[in-house]
């Protein structure tokens, strides 16, 4: 009986040691981790963290530019106010909200019609891909300079093809719907095989049995593309679109090279309506205050977004 | 309803591999045909080509008189359940099992009636909301089965349903899959690679090897007369146990290793054959249950001396692991699957009654049933005439 009850306290005891010393080690493994990272996080405080902080100070603040630079004057409202009343504001705020629907649309239905090309193709797939991706590879900047070439109203390529073929002279950048459209076709064109590339990767990992399946069910291609392709793409879908709203409202190099913002501001962007409030005003209260607008509208969107889409990703992995 | 014909089939991929080799089979009405083979002898090739899923490179195939080879799977009338069941995730176990109906544009009512229909056969009727995921592997399977249900197709196909449950779900479901398939009456091929499966589950069992087809036949005829020495050892567990032997005086005795056996002339008689083989060699196959065990250390002409190594006991049997000085023959891609890696190559094993006092490292008298072995020639044949 004794050695019993001897035995049984260590007996107990030992699981309790060792998730003691595991925790010890997790800790350690944590901080070491955190040790690592502190590098890059405080690399990330400084480029990032500090000028959204600021930025939203400027636009609460009375900003007086002097010769050495500005200075905050006091806590104000009046930058926001201005901003409400400014009938440019609303139109870039539009125009932003606008753009990204209807090339994140266009770009969602092509990268899709590409990608299931794609994934049908079984020789050649690699270098397809690969040219695929040079618009998407190419840097904004670069890729905008190249469609002013083809726009361009006196010798741009365009303008050639049209004339030859006898369609006289059409405006592409001049004047402003022409301009935004436009410009979403240079978008689209750059960013639709990102779009068709995560969506090949989602189809292919779609297993093929249940395709299979819908074959012998009797079901036709167009019924097996909405009735089952498309609902197990969702939450890849899901990412794709995710990504490409951020990035479209942040709209800024495209029309900065293409238009300017022109003809007048129909192409004004918010980001690039706060560069020109900002650094061609020199209005830093007013322009950190739009900064602040295109920063919420890309939170609230993606936000709306993940919340229609919430029910579908994570819900729809396969069995 | 329909008889599935196949005529001289064969499947060549695009790489050259040449998958079935001139396969020409027939599954009558309602009839329940097993493909069973080790994996890789281009059985579920065979499946998916009746599917449609799959090119036929050359041959006929047909569904009654009906040509088929060229139309497509949705046009062929069959219900198929996959290995992995291939649910539809995103759906349903209800929306699962309506979705072909709901193609077919079939009334809603109807639809809802079918489906409650198979679900209470199936017993689904409580998981009618899950998704699929929610379900365990036995429920899935059975919702797999539900499809083919309320399909009413005319051909049947399964591609190892069973294979992803655990063995004691694989035991009771093999009853209900029958259960159901003689429900719907219709031709059916069921893939396998579990020869258990196979005997117990077909009316016919098609062996298939390296894309050839090798026997055909009912279970017990294919346990009783295999054709050659593949069947032979792949049919029946534990295996049959195959012998290098050689025959000699004039077909009366069979020597294994330095042990003679003497054979009655009944089975000369039956095989008149063997005595053409005195002085040659040849492989004598003996099932387990064809040895019992001789209470002494006595021999004569129908009896083997040897060394027990192990003994597995079932209860009901003795499973004896025993070595011989004769050679046992290993056939490719039998073994593999059944034999324990444990054991020695060159054991044999003989089903004995349970009330035998052995252990291993006895010597024990094991009486061979002489009218009951099978013989294969060099090439593996079997001798019948």
């Amino acid at each position: 009986m004794a050695v019993v009850a001897n035995e049984l306290p260590k007996v107990r005891r030992s699981p309790t040691n060792t998730k003691i010393k595991r925790d010890t080690h997790s800790k350690r493994l944590a901080r070491i981790g955190w040790a690592f990272s502190t590098p890059a996080l405080l690399f990330v405080a400084l480029v990032t963290i500090f000028p959204i902080g600021f930025s939203l100070a400027l636009s609460l603040s009375n900003v007086s530019v002097t010769g050495n630079g500005f200075s905050l004057q006091g806590f104000t409202f009046s930058n926001y106010y201005e901003l409400l009343n400014s009938s440019t504001w609303r139109y870039a705020m539009e125009f932003t909200v606008f753009y990204t629907i209807a090339t994140v649309l266009v770009e969602l239905i092509l990268g899709t019609a590409i990608a299931l090309i794609l994934e049908r193709l079984t020789k050649g797939r690699g270098p397809m891909m690969a040219l695929l991706l040079l618009p998407w590879s190419m840097i904004t900047v670069i890729s905008a300079e190249l469609w002013q070439y083809i726009y361009e109203g006196t010798y741009g390529v365009l303008q050639s093809m049209f004339s030859a073929v006898g369609l006289g002279s059409p405006v592409f950048l001049g004047s402003p719907t022409p301009a935004v459209v436009s410009m979403m076709v240079a978008d689209i064109w750059k960013t639709t095989p990102f779009v068709a590339v995560i969506v090949v990767a989602g189809l292919v990992m779609l297993p093929s049995e249940v395709f299979e399946a819908a074959a012998v069910d009797g079901a036709s291609s167009w019924t097996t593309f909405w009735r089952i392709t498309f609902p197990l793409l969702r939450p890849t879908i899901a990412i794709a679109v995710l990504f490409r709203i951020l990035q479209a409202f942040g709209l800024f190099d495209l029309p900065f090279v293409l238009t300017g913002g022109g003809p007048g501001t129909s192409t004004t962007s918010l980001a690039l309506l706060s560069y020109k409030v900002m650094f061609q005003n020199i209005d830093y209260g007013p322009g950190a205050a739009v900064a602040v607008s295109a920063t919420l509208l890309v939170i609230v969107g993606s936000l709306l977004f993940l919340r229609v889409f919430k029910a579908q990703v994570g819900k729809e992995e396969l069995q | 309803m329909a008889t599935i014909g196949m005529e001289r089939i064969n499947k060549v991929y695009m790489n050259g591999f040449h998958a079935v080799h001139d396969l020409s089979l027939t599954v009558d009405e309602g009839e329940f045909m097993v493909l069973v083979g080790p994996s890789g002898c281009g059985k579920t090739t065979v499946l998916r080509m009746i599917a449609g899923l799959e090119d036929i490179s050359s041959g006929e195939l047909r569904f009654g008189e009906k040509l088929v080879n060229n139309l497509e799977p949705k046009e062929r009338d069959i219900a198929m359940v996959f290995q992995n069941y291939a649910l539809y995730p995103h759906m349903t176990v209800a929306q699962n099992i309506a979705f072909s109906l709901k193609l077919r544009k079939m009334p809603k009512g109807e639809i809802r009636q079918k489906v409650e229909e198979a679900a209470n056969i199936l017993g689904l009727t409580e998981w009618l909301d899950r998704k699929p995921k929610e379900l365990s592997g036995g429920q899935r399977q059975r919702v797999a089965m539900g499809r083919a249900l309320v399909r009413e197709p005319s051909v049947f196909l399964m591609d190892e349903p069973l294979s992803n449950l655990d063995a004691k779900l694989r035991v009771k479901m093999r009853t209900e899959v029958r259960r159901i398939q003689e429900r719907l009456g219709v031709a059916t091929v069921y893939v396998t690679h579990d020869q258990t499966e196979a005997m117990t589950m077909g009316d016919r069992v098609a062996v298939l090897k390296d894309g050839a087809l090798l026997q055909v036949d009912t279970p017990q005829a294919l346990y009783d007369r295999p054709v050659n020495q593949f069947v032979g050892a792949f049919i029946g567990s534990p295996a049959m146990n195959l012998y290098q032997a050689e025959m000699a005086n004039r077909g009366r005795s069979l020597k294994l290793g330095s042990q003679v056996l003497t054979l009655p002339d009944t089975i000369l008689v039956a095989r008149p054959a063997l005595s053409t083989y005195s002085g040659k060699q040849l492989t004598v196959g003996i099932r387990p249950e064809d040895l019992s065990a001789r209470p002494h250390l006595s021999t004569s002409g129908n009896t083997l001396r040897c060394e027990i190594t192990l003994v597995e006991a079932l209860g009901s049997e003795l499973m004896v692991h025993f070595t011989i000085d004769a050679n046992l023959i290993q056939v490719e891609q039998v073994n593999s699957q059944e034999q324990d890696i444990l054991s020695d190559k060159n054991e044999g094993v003989a089903r004995l009654d349970p009330s035998v006092p052995v252990k291993a490292g006895d010597k024990l008298t094991l009486e061979v049933k002489l009218e009951r072995l099978h013989f294969f020639d060099p090439t593996g044949n079997a001798i019948y005439d």
